[in-house]
């Protein structure tokens, strides 16, 4: 009667990639000093590995990259990254808007994330936000509070401004529809991160 | 004569209890068109919602009250209770809802919090928006907390209990809900086999 996951909508339940994060870790660098490094994966010679934000690390400010990006530690801000994948692992605390290919959240996420292919929100996460995004998929268990944004036109729109705010200021509000409750997303003041780093001061 | 929602039946299986729900099937049905909704769920966040409203062109609005409904019930004054209900609700947007999903909270509420939060909901309606309810109706007692409820591709509801205890239920008629929720109009009512009365409201 009624598929599940057909129109290439939010993903069926189960059909959530297992690896991704845990695929994240294999392969990043720890720039936290707290964590012991991870192995490289055979055969994964050549590959761009992600960047690592650890436990230990509190990034305040607007945070931009070109690559792969594991958060387990604190950032407050905005997050740009828009053509590589974010995961916000189980100890990440996240309290920002969040521009990415794809997303995964394990941990903590305060923000409206917009993601241009899809955004999985993993058992032990805790989101607060609007999702935008053309495929999202929840885990069982997940807690998840605000707005998931399933209309295929809709997100197109937003994405589409989001996009063109990105190539210069000021910036337009990035949802289809008026919003009252996120920030707007801030431009980027400096290098990446853009804001203030602390070590050491993360929860 | 098995508890309300099927919970007695489900504490005897492993499976949740799938209850067959004509006014939810048809409320779904009629979604399958090409129309743009906005979707109020004030239950928890489920991968099954999220995965089968993602086949509909709308925006999920998942509110997750089932934690502050105990808080709601305990506030005794008017202006205060109509602040409570509208801090837990999603920010208020331009855009105004067209479906709303209350699944089996009603029956957790008492009087004075019904009336007011589906009051509030109400001015956030649209013209001829829609409501689901699922009341306890035949059994005096039910689950002392919400079920987890999902649909599935049949659109039947999966009904997990929360808790083996139980408390009275309020057993609300269909003449004390018109009177509670002024704003809505019974378009039309269901007895259900595990004895829960089935709600379509329209605004």
């Amino acid at each position: 009667m009624f598929e599940f996951g057909k129109k290439g909508g939010p993903d069926s339940p189960g059909d959530t990639p297992p690896t991704a994060p845990e695929a994240a870790r294999r392969e990043a660098p720890d720039m936290s000093t707290s964590s012991p490094k991870p192995q490289a994966t055979p055969g994964s010679a050549g590959r761009r590995e992600a960047a690592t934000i650890g436990p230990s690390i509190q990034i305040d400010g607007d945070l931009r990259g070109q690559e792969d990006l594991l958060v387990e530690g604190e950032v407050n801000g905005t997050i740009q990254l828009r053509n590589n994948s974010l995961t916000i692992g189980a100890q990440g605390k996240v309290m920002a808007d969040v521009f990415a290919k794809e997303i995964n959240i394990e941990g903590f996420v305060e923000g409206d994330l917009f993601s241009s292919e899809r955004v999985v929100v993993r058992k032990s996460a805790q989101v607060r936000g609007n999702i935008t995004a053309p495929r999202v998929s929840l885990e069982d268990g997940a807690r998840f509070k605000g707005s998931i944004e399933m209309d295929s036109a809709a997100v197109e729109a937003a994405l589409g401004k989001s996009q063109g705010a990105n190539a210069g200021a000021p910036r337009p509000a990035v949802t289809a529809a008026p919003k009252t409750s996120a920030p707007e997303p801030r431009e980027p003041a400096g290098p990446v991160p853009g804001g203030t780093l602390r070590s050491g001061a993360a929860s | 004569m098995p508890g309300a929602l099927g919970f007695s039946a489900a504490r005897q299986t492993p499976e949740p209890a799938a209850l067959n729900v004509p006014l939810f099937r048809s409320l779904i049905q009629r979604m399958q068109d090409d129309a743009r909704r906005v979707v109020l769920d004030l239950g928890p966040a489920r991968p099954e919602t999220v995965a089968m409203f993602g086949q509909c062109r709308c925006r999920l609005e998942i509110a997750d009250l089932a934690d502050g409904l105990d808080a709601l019930n305990a506030i005794a004054d008017p202006g205060e209770l109509q602040a409570a209900c509208a801090a837990l609700l999603p920010p208020r947007r331009a855009e105004s809802t067209d479906v709303v999903l209350c699944w089996d909270l009603l029956n957790y509420l008492e009087r004075p919090a019904l009336r007011t939060l589906m009051d509030q909901i109400s001015h956030r309606l649209a013209p001829d928006a829609l409501a689901h309810a699922l009341i306890v109706y035949s059994t005096p007692r039910m689950p002392a907390r919400p079920a987890c409820i999902a649909p599935d591709a049949e659109l039947r509801l999966h009904v997990s209990p929360a808790t083996a205890e139980e408390k009275p239920a309020p057993r609300y008629s269909p003449d004390e809900l018109s009177r509670l929720m002024p704003g809505y109009a019974v378009e039309r009512a269901m007895l259900l086999k595990n004895g829960m009365q089935e709600f379509l409201f329209r605004r």
